[in-house]
């Protein structure tokens, strides 16, 4: 049961990691990025190249994928979705121009990395980090596991508090609620989307990083995978919600787990998806999306 | 308050759609007795009416794409086998040209070339897609049209469906007794089973196959467990297993998910037989390294085996391609090739109909091919298959009682 739990949060930890930076973007500048799994798995193929070269340690891969993850993010924004969101005759029209923009940019590094890796999965076996297991009687966590799941409440808990507290964070917000308000208030709205892409990106780089190491290995295919179970977390928790998707992630990965304990484990998906279906009948907006809307 | 509301549905119904429009194009890029109605022709006449000096092929595979892998190294495979046949004059002065197709994977382009090489007299055959999606989409168009068409991979059921379809590629489940030998040897007595439920072949295996060698090699299956098609994590099912504890474990799970599998499960503290499939070799667990060491599973095909087919064209293969090592997805498509030749060499024209009985004919000679020695059941092909392991850097075999 205890291992079941921790399973559970590390599952929920694994799907935070990924929705984080995607949530932040589409909850605060209004950009659902649909390139980030690209940028997730770029990010950590970069970091695998480089580790092929020389022996790094964790916390410079970590510095490696969190950097390349907001170069490639920046660019996105910059040669892409500026140019949509400048040429758009109406504000909803821009958001549906960027999402199928973000379809379409998200073919390329993946074709890049499909095309190096021959589609076959890579780790960082060359770098200097091992995984070590404890056996504490009633569980079993590894070093890895205990990375990740500090990564991900810490990372969500930093970007929580930056958005409540920290200037940049609250001016954000204020374009949330208003754009056109926010500038006439001094808001550099520009910069404010610039920063944004780019801790997005350095959270999808971080992210993809820190799976590649708990996972052992992924392959280029990975970030779809990811994204699907992001999405669905994000709109349970709602959208704009950091908590919400915190609480997003960890009720998805929960059902998944206990689908897969008690069953066969083939419906999880189904089951897990359809629970949520039923969530959004009863509360449109996702589990914490009403407080959000009120604060937007 | 309410347009705040609205507001918020509003992003939350845009978001809903762009799941739809992701989902619709992930569908486009997952894997996967007609009549002798074609009358087109390569350029031959009628069978036994002589060759042209060309002949076209079409080959219609997922260079890119989440199949490229497969689609890449086939291509390889096809291109070696064309420069041994014109070598080898099997037929005659007249060459093979192959317009190699890149269905990326999409059943609907993969089902539109096969179409387009239909429509165009010019073609004489097909060389079908490795992913079962597109294979299946692809066979009921070939063989009502009277296109001969050779498969390889494309391990599910719709695939070979009539005279005109051949399959070069085993099922797993034809060759899979020898890992039940193997269990039977290292004293398995109980064994947990973990599959992907969202391919057919590896469901086949996991709910059908593995039962059934239990109940031939005197083992019991305590648990059986399924994970999704695109399952990244392992955790939960491998503290699972690792509970139960059993002699062995069959995992039978999509290439990339191995490493992870094996790695957690490892992580989890089995120390147990783990045994898998062939979507395991290819280089798949190259990146699990000492942690995947000992990890068996029986194959169509490794580099290293018995065969003085298969070491010939390892020499060759090698030879051609700056000392690359081929997989099985260059081996197969390689005796799909020579297959193909085989059989309008038999009908001695390119003519669809007259090459669908001469590839009949080959079929149930038989041949010795890069596999190995194959047999047809039908239009099915059949090898011996092979047990190897991964000894921590590299597949080998493994040789009967070690």
């Amino acid at each position: 049961m205890a291992q079941d739990l921790l399973n559970a949060l590390t599952l929920g930890s694994l799907y935070l990691l990924f929705a984080l930076g995607m949530s932040l973007a589409w909850g605060t500048i209004g950009i659902l990025n649909f390139a980030h799994g690209s940028i997730f798995v770029f990010a950590a193929f970069t970091a695998h190249l480089l580790v092929q070269e020389v022996a790094l340690p964790m916390p410079a891969m970590l510095a490696v994928g969190a950097a390349v993850g907001a170069v490639l993010s920046l660019l996105v924004q910059v040669l892409a979705f500026e140019p949509i969101q400048r040429r758009a005759t109406d504000h909803r029209k821009a958001e549906m121009q960027i999402l199928v923009g973000g379809i379409g940019i998200a073919i390329i590094p993946l074709a890049v990395a499909q095309r190096l890796t021959g589609s076959v999965p890579f780790g960082y076996s060359a770098g200097t980090f091992r995984v070590s297991t404890w056996d504490l009687g009633f569980v079993r966590l590894s070093n890895v596991q205990l990375v990740t799941l500090v990564a991900a409440l810490g990372l969500a808990a930093v970007i929580g508090w930056w958005l409540r507290a920290a200037r940049p964070g609250l001016a954000l917000r204020a374009i949330g609620v208003d754009a056109e308000v926010a500038s006439m208030m001094g808001v550099d709205r520009r910069r404010l989307a610039l920063l944004t892409m780019a801790v997005a990106g350095g959270l999808a780089g971080l992210a993809g990083v820190l799976l590649t190491y708990y996972l052992g290995s992924i392959a280029p295919e990975t970030g779809d995978a990811f994204l699907l179970k992001a999405f669905a977390a994000i709109i349970l928790g709602g959208v704009g919600s950091i908590a919400g998707v915190v609480i997003g992630a960890m009720v998805l990965a929960g059902i998944e787990t206990l689908v897969l304990v008690t069953t066969s484990g083939t419906w999880a998906p189904a089951i897990a998806f359809g629970v949520i279906f039923l969530m959004l009948l009863v509360r449109p907006n996702g589990l914490l999306g009403r407080q959000e809307v009120r604060r937007t | 308050m309410v347009s705040e509301l609205q507001s918020g549905r509003r992003r939350v119904g845009h978001g809903a759609g762009a799941l739809v429009l992701v989902l619709g194009v992930a569908a486009c890029s997952s894997p996967g007795s007609g009549s002798s109605g074609g009358s087109a022709s390569g350029g031959g006449g009628e069978g036994g009416g002589g060759l042209p000096d060309t002949v076209k092929v079409m080959s219609v595979n997922g260079l890119t794409g989440p199949v490229s892998f497969a689609g890449t190294n086939a291509q390889k495979g096809v291109d070696l086998a064309i420069e041994q046949i014109e070598a080898d004059g099997l037929l005659g002065d007249t060459t093979v040209e192959v317009d190699y197709r890149d269905s990326a994977a999409s059943p609907q382009e993969a089902a539109s070339f096969a179409s387009q090489a239909i429509a165009d007299p010019s073609y004489a055959a097909i060389l079908g897609p490795s992913a079962s999606a597109s294979s299946t989409a692809v066979s009921p168009i070939v063989d009502q049209a009277g296109m001969p068409t050779v498969y390889v991979q494309s391990g599910s059921e719709g695939v070979v469906i009539g005279d005109y379809t051949f399959r070069l590629t085993p099922p797993a489940a034809s060759y899979f007794d020898i890992a039940g030998d193997y269990a039977e040897e290292q004293g398995v007595t109980s064994a947990a089973v973990l599959f992907n439920s969202g391919n057919p072949t590896l469901v086949q295996l996991g709910e059908d196959v593995v039962p059934q060698l239990a109940d031939e090699h005197g083992f019991e299956v305590v648990s059986t467990g399924g994970v999704e098609a695109t399952q990244q994590d392992f955790t939960t099912p491998a503290s699972q297993i690792a509970g139960a504890d059993p002699d062995a474990a069959f995992l039978m799970v999509q290439g990339p998910q191995y490493p992870v599998a094996i790695t957690q499960l490892r992580q989890a503290g089995y120390q147990g037989e783990l045994i898998g499939m062939s979507a395991a070799g290819a280089g798949n667990l190259a990146s699990a390294g000492q942690e995947a060491a000992g990890f068996v599973w029986p194959t169509n095909f490794t580099p290293d085996q018995d065969d003085e087919g298969t070491r010939a064209f390892v020499e060759a293969y090698r030879a051609k391609y700056d000392g690359e090592t081929p997989n099985n997805y260059a081996a197969e498509a390689y005796d799909a090739m020579w297959f193909l030749a085989r059989g309008m060499a038999e009908a001695d024209s390119a003519d669809r109909a007259a090459i669908q009985q001469g590839l009949a004919a080959v079929a149930e000679e038989g041949f010795d091919g890069a596999q190995g020695e194959i047999t047809f059941e039908g239009n099915d092909a059949r090898v011996p298959g092979v047990l190897v392991r991964w000894d921590g850097s590299a597949e080998v075999p493994v040789e009967a009682g070690s």
